[in-house]
């Protein structure tokens, strides 16, 4: 059975939910179906980053607003990148075991640049201190 | 130059400990080669021929002289006594241990260095001309944009898994000395009207495959709006750039299958919807890190001229060195020099841990500690007093840095080639060390005037083949090493692509065809004209006649 992380609880495990619909990395937002209630965007590969800009996409540009998923050959590695363009869930192989997704899944506490979660750059923030 | 803040420091010091761990799940086996390739790609390590190779970032080529200290260090106790400098302004270190690259890491970061996306599929090092900052010819000092978009750059959440390396230049003066022609993106900033900066934005240039000079994209961009600009190009290159063929992934296989016009129609588009948002600059931000870039403290000096014109006198070398390797500087008083890597017999860009420190030392006595890396391979010493320019020479040339050869044919770009690399196809050291023997007269050289000669070991042109007066290309032609001669690029203002001069060649008669190119741009050239002119007016075929010639 393949883990399933909640991206909003610090990555917590969670029994596995598919999503209402899977689409491609190289989907086109309008030909994506954005009333279903979750989305799954399947990686094909880990650093394949067309997955990256599509929820950046659904999420700033189309206004979805239900569960993304990401699924596929992810590696915990990934989860801080997913994180950040507001993916919610992500679901890993197997092999993976908790604390080396633990270890892997936040690595900085602060970025420069902002984001989908967090749109304010480091130069936008009150204290740049991180 | 740009001064670590806290945040800083603690970004590098967590980007270590992170890939210290990634190390240790791949030696512990629970991470794939594949997978442990594409996370060491990001920080800088690839594994060659003999031995792992650690790219250090050098953003847009600037260091400290304490900086410059630490890599003589990491060279000399895990490497073998020696760094390499690239032709993107960094320093490469061709022997360390896999195991001990973080330990690497963590010496770099004590005074914020690293090897943050110096290699991978991302935006990797941002570089400029090598006399930013001091330069007579300069609109605006490029640097303090360099840096904003080494942060925005820097582990982003949407573009850190591109099709393909993506490569990004500015310039600011009236010579483009940073190839902006020939990269992903290229960026002129420059002053309008209202003496406001902005940019001219040029984008799908590289060299590569299919080499390719850029476009503009679009001109007289404020900027304000810079990291937004960029941001739009970047999403429709990495949801539309090929990822089947690495071949075909750079940005400008893209522009060129879209055409210019649909690919900025589609970069306007996402621009429409980011102008404006968080990702915007403010006048505090870019006013925060231009401070970083203040002159520092000149003194207030009159130019040397009567000492210098008596030094020039007394000694040949001397004046040969101010002749090529000192260049004109905006304050009265000093000149920026060029410590050139280019002597007979080294090859191009290595230097040695010792030659590191002697750098630093004379960065620290003669300038205000800070050194370049030009995208040359040479290193650059900025801010040095015209009254101190003798002994610099003196010292200089006993450490084997005061070659007086700055832009003359042995001042050449030369990629480590098939000694080194697993991409190459043939050698490229020992053609440049042929070349530099042939040539190592320097009245000869003096006379053939300034000559861009570059070197590749193979397609992915890291030598930069084609934008060189004279490239030479490094190819396999059944499992043997042959060389392709090209002639008439450049990557200076009205950037060209070298056109090739005939059948590739066997090594040992490169240097006799090169001699024969030479021999007809001076039975050719008039009034003093220079080898790129002279090509301009009279065209390939000449430079061909007697090469058929001598075959026949």
């Amino acid at each position: 059975m393949p883990m399933q992380l909640d991206l909003s609880a610090a990555a917590a495990r969670s029994p596995a939910q598919p999503a209402a619909l899977t689409v491609a990395v190289d989907a086109e937002p309008d030909a994506i179906d954005l009333d279903a209630p979750s989305i799954a965007i399947e990686f094909s590969a880990f650093n394949d980053g067309r997955g990256l800009s599509l929820a950046v996409l659904l999420r700033e540009q189309y206004g979805y607003q239900g569960e993304l998923h990401a699924t596929g050959e992810l590696i915990p590695d990934m989860i801080h990148y997913l994180r950040r363009c507001r993916f919610d869930r992500v679901t890993l192989p197997e092999r993976f075991t908790a604390a080396e997704i633990e270890a892997a899944s936040a690595p900085h506490k602060a970025y420069y640049q902002g984001s989908a979660s967090d749109p304010e750059p480091a130069f936008r923030r009150t204290s740049r201190s991180a | 130059m740009y001064q670590y803040e806290a945040f800083d420091r603690q970004f590098v010091a967590e980007r270590v400990a992170q890939y210290r761990e990634q190390t240790r799940r791949y030696l512990d086996g629970q991470l794939s080669e594949d997978e442990f390739l594409q996370l060491r790609l990001r920080n800088g390590l690839y594994i060659q021929r003999l031995a792992p190779m650690l790219r250090v970032a050098v953003p847009y080529g600037t260091l400290s002289s304490t900086q410059l200290r630490t890599l003589a260090r990491i060279a000399r106790e895990y490497d073998r006594g020696y760094g390499h400098l690239s032709t993107r302004q960094n320093m490469q270190f061709n022997w360390p241990e896999l195991e001990a690259v973080p330990d690497i890491l963590d010496a770099l970061a004590e005074v914020s260095m690293h090897a943050i996306q110096t290699s991978g599929n991302c935006i990797r090092n941002v570089t400029t001309d090598e006399f930013a900052g001091v330069a007579e010819d300069e609109h605006i000092d490029p640097r303090p944009y360099c840096e904003l978009l080494r942060q925005w750059s820097t582990s982003h959440p949407e573009f850190d898994w591109l099709p393909r390396k993506f490569k990004i230049a500015v310039t600011g003066a009236a010579q483009d000395r940073a190839a902006v022609a020939v990269h992903d993106i290229g960026l002129r900033v420059y002053r309008d009207e209202q003496q406001e900066p902005v940019f001219d934005v040029l984008v799908g240039g590289g060299l590569g495959r299919t080499p390719v000079l850029g476009n503009t994209l679009r001109s007289a961009l404020p900027v304000a709006d810079l990291l937004t600009y960029v941001e739009a190009i970047m999403r429709v290159y990495n949801r539309y750039g090929r990822r089947d063929n690495k071949y075909k992934a750079r940005i400008k296989i893209l522009v060129r299958a879209l055409g210019l016009d649909a690919f900025r129609d589609q970069v306007e588009a996402q621009w429409a919807k980011l102008r404006g948002n968080a990702s915007t600059l403010t006048a505090a931000e870019v006013a925060r890190v231009e401070a970083a870039f203040e002159p520092p403290a000149y003194e207030a000096l009159e130019d040397a001229t009567a000492l210098l014109a008596s030094q020039r006198l007394a000694e040949t070398g001397f004046e040969r060195f101010m002749r090529h390797n000192v260049q004109a500087h905006k304050r009265p008083g000093y000149a920026a020099v060029t410590l050139s890597t280019k002597a007979t017999g080294v090859p191009p860009g290595d230097v040695s841990d010792r030659q590191m420190e002697w750098v630093a030392d004379w960065a620290d006595a003669f300038g205000f500690g800070e050194i370049r890396i030009s995208h040359k391979q040479n290193f650059v010493l900025p801010d040095v007093r015209q009254d101190a320019l003798f002994e610099l020479w003196q010292r200089a040339s006993h450490a084997g840095l005061g070659t007086p050869n700055a832009r003359l044919l042995n001042d050449m770009i030369c990629c480590p080639g098939g000694d080194y690399c697993s991409l190459a196809n043939a050698k490229s050291i020992p053609v440049a060390e042929a070349i530099q023997t042939r040539f190592d007269d320097y009245e000869r050289q003096y006379d053939l005037g300034p000559l861009q000669l570059n070197i590749s070991g193979c397609m992915n042109a890291c030598g930069h083949h084609h934008v060189g007066h004279i490239g030479i290309l490094g190819v396999d032609k059944k499992g043997k090493e042959f060389y392709q001669i090209s002639i008439g690029g450049s990557s200076a203002n009205g950037a060209s692509l070298g056109k090739i001069v005939g059948p590739s060649i066997e090594r040992a008669e490169v240097v006799g065809v090169i001699e024969t190119i030479l021999d007809t741009y001076l039975a050719t050239r008039q009034d003093g004209e220079s080898f790129l002119d002279c090509y301009r007016r009279v065209g390939i075929e000449p430079f061909k006649e007697p090469l058929y010639a001598d075959a026949a």
